[in-house]
């Protein structure tokens, strides 16, 4: 009896996912735990691995197909083995979830590339053209007939110059890195890893932020003694423990509601300007990176920003994301001050204008105006902006509004 | 040194320089002799070699069909005119199960070297059983081979090599292509078979093609070229032996293909070719392949209808650009 | 209908015929036993009751000539001198076959040395053939007969008559040979033919011909060599029908049901290598004379089953060989 191999629920409000790419394929040997195929949801990308020891007999759902939760994806069995059941089920079309933007570090799925979510129509050419110049052509608006991508598609998406058209750069990114892959010569006790999943992702990801954006990076220092004095005062008075991420993001939403300039994408030849503050915060994981959003932020109160925080990280290192809490950040703040870095230069997650960087908090002596030391405790901001769509003189308004509004912990509250 | 003559004038040369050559070669169907052929391309024939060698036939298709065989295994060379391809229903026997099997099934003991010439194709107004383009029937079989060349060179280049081939070879003339003057080297010459001919270089779309249909197709690249869209035009002129080299050439230049031909679309020779090339150069293509051929009925007399019926240049160029998609 | 019995052949000569009919039945038996063991492939039809045919039209047809069969042929290839190995092998589709395993028992042909242009599946493709073939012999001016050997149903082909007709035109050196066993696989031929015998309708043509007994080989053999001498010397064609039975069915392992009880009776009344026995007896050939021809004919034909059982199949690759003369491997591959 061959093994069925179906479609994961990852996330509670998961409803189908689409096959991105068979890692394993039929006829290949497969043991429990072995990756075969990578499945992405509406941002996020995973591996499903096999449950069982045998060869892989069918792939039942192609790549590009979306499958709902628990669809038949495969069959794993002993070689020759029959797969059982008749037909695959027919693979349901995606009603494509209505994007505001494309936004958190990890996501790239990409549109498909026929307007009904069905199976992406591709020449034999342009297939083969891709594979060889590694162009991830899920994105890409084919030229030919019922909107059929050829190789003329391909080659332009490989040829794409950064600016061009935002489904074609992200398409174009991932291939310059992957066609890099291979090249390198390897040494005694080097083991090679295969790009995957969350990793490459991510990598696709930060690589065309990089790659696109201008950025700019302006450190400020702010005195925190109030806020650290401010944050035991509240433990002592409502009993509630709340991190000082808590009272930065509180912070920080309250100040962007001054500045919403700060709250602003570019899309080709305009400028969004956004309406919610939606802040994304990065949270680490073993496989990567992933960036929940707490949404309309400057209007949640402490006590609940703090909650959502603390339920979204949770939720996150579980991958228990619903598809629609790791997108439509407006801003983002990353954190490091908890490992001690004292400065760094934060990677903008587009589609945001600029990220805030989260420094650690560390003594100092300062002198008072009688020339008297006293010890004071500190923390630098480190905001990056993207240059196309703010000036760093704009910025260092909202970053001295920020800093100012920390050093007056009371009035995070007002 | 070239001159100008007319594709059945072309036709004529080949089949006397080759009889004056070799004695072995001899020509029977209906009206060769005396009339000469309707036409005309052996008249003169029966005054210079004799009743024995320019032999009229009564209408009866299968017999001399069959008689040809049975010359062609004792050594003669035999070429045979059927008036129209039509006519190789009513000889289906001694083309498809004798000639075409005799050297298999004898384990290679029997050669069978008659050609048989079969004018065929569209546009003359002749209803549906005088217009039938039957590449599909000839080339189904194995054992023949099967020629179909659209110039006044070719079509005498590859007559004499079809004489001079020890299998039986069918010549598809088409009758629309006789009264055409082309250029031919005034020097004898041969052309092999099994060997295409690009007619027309390009770069976007291969148009795979043969007979009369190879001239619509050029047609079709000029309009085409004027609106910056080049297609390269390969005239297969031999359908068996296939020249695949050169398919696969241009195809993997292009990318695009379509198949142009007068036969009815389904089950066409057209189809094969289609198929042969999904089959192999799947990865080489840029589009599906699409054949351009005529429609799945029969071939009607009136010039409305019957123009419905085979592929005209703009056919061709609608064809070409809906595989573009331009 | 002639039946000839006179007494100018030496008893070499009726011997010869004897030993002839006497092979040909043996081949026939043997293959039949084969075939009923499962040891053959395919169908084979049988000519036991049509050897004095045979024997006695191929004693008529000199070397030089020319001739075609038919799917009921294995009788004319021993009759002509062709190798019963070879024979054999062919009908066990092996590569020693005359035809290398490609024809089989309807196909055996020796066409290089015994000038033989096929044995055939088609009732009625002979028939241009054997006209194609003297045809060339008229244009070559060679003076070699074509004979074309049939049965009595391809009488009713067109070819017979669009080929007699250009034949009887052109002056063809050609010989038409019936071999009327009554029965188109069930069908008695005069349920579907209108005349009583068949050659008759060759005067249709303004050509000659000749009615005889089949079971008779002299008889049959004086009536081909005047057919032979007509048409060797430049007058055209001629057609022969010999009366013969066909013992078994259509096929080997026919039941032949569809016969009535007399048209065995009479056959066997009629048997031709018994009464060429008595003739010969009564010319005083010894009893233990024709024996040893029998036996004979039985160590040849049981060697030749030997032959083929020890010869090798073909190799599946030469499935592809042989299709054509030239260009043979790009004209297979599509």
């Amino acid at each position: 009896m061959a093994f069925e191999v179906l479609m994961p629920q990852l996330g509670l409000t998961m409803e189908e996912g689409t096959v991105s790419q068979w890692i394993k394929h039929e006829g290949d040997a497969v043991k429990t735990g072995d990756v075969i195929l990578e499945i992405t949801t509406d941002k996020l990308t995973n591996e499903v691995t096999s449950e069982h020891d045998g060869v892989l007999l069918k792939i039942v759902a192609q790549e590009g197909e979306d499958i709902p939760v628990k669809g038949l994806l495969a069959y794993i069995g002993q070689p020759g083995e029959a797969v059982g059941g008749g037909a695959a089920p027919a693979a349901v079309p995606a009603a494509p979830a209505a994007q505001t933007a494309p936004v958190t570090a990890v996501p790239a799925a990409p549109a498909p590339a026929s307007a009904n979510g069905a199976r992406i129509r591709i020449s034999p050419l342009a297939r083969k053209t891709a594979a060889k110049l590694g162009v991830d052509y899920t994105g890409i608006v084919g030229s030919g007939s019922s909107g059929r991508i050829t190789q003329r598609d391909i080659l332009a998406a490989a040829n794409a110059p950064k600016t061009a058209a935002p489904a074609a750069v992200e398409a174009a990114a991932a291939p310059a890195q992957a066609a890099k892959a291979g090249s390198l010569e390897l040494m005694e006790g080097d083991t090679v890893i295969k790009l995957a999943g969350m990793r490459k992702v991510v990598s696709q990801r930060m690589w065309a932020s990089h790659n696109e954006i201008p950025p700019v990076t302006q450190n400020i220092k702010v005195d925190v003694t109030a806020l650290m004095k401010f944050r035991k005062m509240l433990l002592a008075e409502t009993g509630k423990k709340y991190s000082v991420n808590d009272l930065i993001l509180k912070a920080t939403a309250k100040c962007l509601r001054q500045h919403p300039e700060m709250l602003v994408s570019l899309d080709g030849d305009q400028i969004i300007q956004r309406a919610h503050v939606n802040l994304g915060m990065a949270v680490a994981l073993d496989a990567g990176l992933i960036v929940p959003v707490i949404r309309d932020a400057d209007k949640l109160s402490l006590d609940a920003l703090s909650a959502a925080a603390k339920d979204l990280a949770t939720r996150a290192k579980e991958n228990k994301l619903g598809a629609d809490e790791y997108k439509g950040s407006t801003f983002t703040v990353s954190n490091l001050g908890m490992f001690g870095i004292e400065t760094f230069t934060p990677i903008i997650n587009q589609p945001d204008a600029a990220i805030l960087g989260v420094c650690a908090i560390h003594d100092e002596l300062d002198m008072d105006d009688e020339g008297k030391l006293f010890k004071k405790q500190v923390m630098r901001l480190s905001c990056t902006l993207d240059h196309r769509l703010l000036d760093g003189s704009v910025v260092a308004k909202f970053e001295m509004d920020l800093r100012d509004l920390l050093q007056s912990p009371m009035s995070i509250l007002l | 040194m070239s001159k100008k003559i007319t594709v059945s004038k072309a036709i004529g040369e080949a089949l006397h320089e080759e009889m004056v050559r070799d004695d072995k070669v001899f020509i029977m169907g209906e009206d060769m002799a005396v009339m000469g052929n309707v036409f005309a391309i052996t008249r003169g024939f029966l005054e210079e070699f004799g009743p024995n060698r320019v032999i009229d036939t009564p209408i009866s298709e299968e017999g001399f069909c069959g008689m040809a065989v049975g010359a062609a295994m004792r050594g003669m060379r035999p070429v045979v005119e059927l008036m129209y391809d039509d006519f190789a229903t009513v000889a289906a026997d001694p083309l498809l199960n004798q000639a075409a099997k005799m050297r298999y099934m004898s384990g290679g003991q029997a050669t069978v070297p008659m050609v048989l010439r079969a004018p065929m194709g569209a546009g003359r107004r002749n209803a549906g059983q005088h217009s039938q383009s039957l590449e599909n029937f000839f080339c189904h079989f194995p054992g023949l081979k099967v020629i179909a060349p659209c110039t006044a060179k070719d079509a005498k280049g590859m007559l004499k090599s079809a004489i001079r081939d020890d299998d039986p070879v069918i010549v598809l003339e088409h009758k629309l292509l006789y009264a055409k003057k082309e250029e031919i080297p005034e020097e004898e010459y041969l052309i092999p078979l099994g060997q295409a001919d690009v007619k027309r270089e390009g770069k976007d779309l291969t148009i795979i093609t043969w007979s009369r249909e190879v001239n619509f197709s050029l047609e079709a690249a000029q309009t085409l070229a004027a609106e910056g869209i080049d297609v390269e035009v390969l005239d297969l002129r031999s359908l068996v032996p296939l020249d695949w080299d050169a398919i696969v050439k241009s195809v993997s230049k292009t990318h695009n293909v379509i198949i142009v031909s007068e036969e009815v679309k389904r089950g066409s020779y057209a189809g094969e070719l289609s198929a042969q090339i999904a089959e192999e150069l799947f990865d080489e293509l840029d589009a599906p392949v699409e054949r351009v051929c005529g429609l799945n009925i029969v071939p009607p007399f009136s010039p409305t209808l019957e123009d419905e019926n085979f592929p005209h240049p703009d056919t061709i160029v609608k064809a070409v650009k809906r595989v573009l998609n331009k | 209908m002639k039946t000839l019995a006179n007494k100018k052949y030496s008893k070499e000569q009726l011997t010869d015929f004897y030993r002839t009919m006497v092979r040909i039945r043996t081949f026939e038996e043997k293959a039949a036993e084969c075939f009923t063991k499962g040891m053959l492939a395919g169908n084979i039809h049988l000519s036991i009751g049509q050897e004095a045919a045979a024997a006695g039209a191929f004693a008529a047809i000199q070397p030089q000539d020319y001739f075609t069969s038919t799917h009921r042929g294995h009788g004319h290839a021993i009759a002509r001198g062709m190798d019963p190995n070879l024979c054999m092998a062919e009908l066990f589709g092996k590569k020693t076959g005359y035809c290398q395993g490609k024809g089989g028992s309807m196909h055996i042909a020796d066409m290089k040395k015994m000038n033989h242009l096929g044995a055939n599946g088609i009732v009625g493709a002979g028939q241009g053939i054997s006209a194609g073939s003297a045809l060339a012999s008229k244009i070559m001016g060679d003076d070699a007969v074509t004979v074309g050997c049939f049965g009595d149903s391809s009488t009713n082909e067109g070819t017979f008559h669009e080929n007699l007709n250009m034949a009887a035109a052109w002056k063809l050196p050609v010989v038409w040979f019936i071999e009327n066993n009554c029965y188109g696989v069930s069908t008695e031929i005069h349920r579907v033919t209108n005349t009583p015998d068949l050659a008759p309708r060759a005067a249709a043509y303004d050509v000659p011909f000749a009615v005889v007994d089949g079971t008779d080989a002299v008889a049959v053999y004086e009536a081909m060599v005047k057919a032979m001498d007509h048409a060797r010397s430049g007058k055209g064609p001629y057609v022969v029908e010999a009366k013969v039975y066909r013992y078994q069915g259509h096929y080997c392992g026919d039941p032949a049901v569809y016969r009535p009880d007399e048209y065995m009776e009479k056959a066997l009344e009629n048997d031709a290598i018994e009464k060429m026995g008595k003739r010969l007896m009564d010319l005083g050939v010894k009893a233990e004379e024709l024996e040893a021809i029998r036996k004979a004919a039985d160590d040849e034909m049981n060697a030749a089953v030997q032959f083929a059982v020890d010869s090798e199949y073909p190799d599946p690759s030469e499935a592809v060989t042989d299709v054509y003369s030239s260009d043979n491997e790009r004209c297979v591959a599509r």
